[in-house]
């Protein structure tokens, strides 16, 4: 098991992936606590991957949707759940 | 009561039949978006729309509810493309049926401003220089926070 990312739009097309998965075991073992990590600490591993990765995920107004609900930077993320990441919406 | 997320044009003659021909109510509202050919003085040529399909079903279903719940609605329906849509074609279809007008518009229109800020859509513009992301508009917020404070009627 592990925690689904997807990324959409800009920002996808930005960093060039639409999903990756993320092993909780793989992630810094002080930001898992009872099997679940926070929303921006996830966003923090991803910022890490290099300064494309940390400009985009840190842009101001991105929305995090965990499980198709929109949640704020709080939010605790278990294996086995989606994360989605992703600028304001624009549909209608 | 239903969600309809789809790449084909949308068939405003025979959704408006199915919404209706269900129905008892007195007063129906519907609500058609197309794809403009500019966006201020930039030339538009077509629209791509990308979608988070789970996310975007599982949003505008409920949001039916809501509506359903706030203005006493006998049916909705909400039709929404995604993929590649040239200038003038459909993009999104809304319909509220109700007893009375008041619900049915106010529906409508609740359902269109929240739709716009919380429906998991981004467009991409097609134009004469390239392709560029639609960024959101803050008008767009305040119409939805609209809702957020008033009952709406």
């Amino acid at each position: 098991m592990s925690i689904t990312i997807k990324l959409f739009a800009s920002l996808r097309e930005a960093l060039g992936e639409a999903e990756l998965q993320l092993e909780l075991g793989a992630l810094p073992p002080a930001e898992v606590v009872d099997g679940a990590i926070r929303v921006d600490s996830i966003k923090a591993v991803l910022s890490a991957r290099g300064a494309d990765w940390s400009d985009a995920i840190n842009q101001p107004n991105l929305v995090h949707a965990l499980n198709h609900k929109v949640v704020y930077l709080d939010a605790l993320v278990k294996d086995g759940d989606e994360l989605a990441l992703f600028p304001p919406m624009t549909g209608g | 009561m239903s969600v309809s997320l789809q790449a084909e044009p949308i068939d405003i003659a025979a959704e408006y039949a199915a919404l209706v021909g269900k129905a008892s109510g007195a007063a129906v509202t519907t609500f058609t978006g197309y794809v403009r050919d500019h966006t201020g003085e930039d030339a538009v040529g077509a629209l791509e729309l990308e979608h988070y399909p789970e996310m975007a079903l599982t949003v505008l279903q409920d949001l039916g509810r809501q509506a359903v719940e706030r203005f006493g609605l006998i049916n909705w329906r909400i039709v929404h493309r995604f993929g590649l849509l040239p200038v003038s074609e459909t993009i999104v279809w809304v319909g509220a049926v109700a007893d009375h007008r008041g619900e049915a518009i106010s529906a409508c229109e609740f359902m269109m401003d929240t739709l716009k800020t919380d429906a998991p859509f981004w467009k991409r513009e097609q134009g004469p220089e390239g392709a560029r992301w639609v960024a959101s508009r803050a008008q767009d917020g305040e119409r939805r926070a609209r809702w957020e404070r008033s009952e709406g009627i």
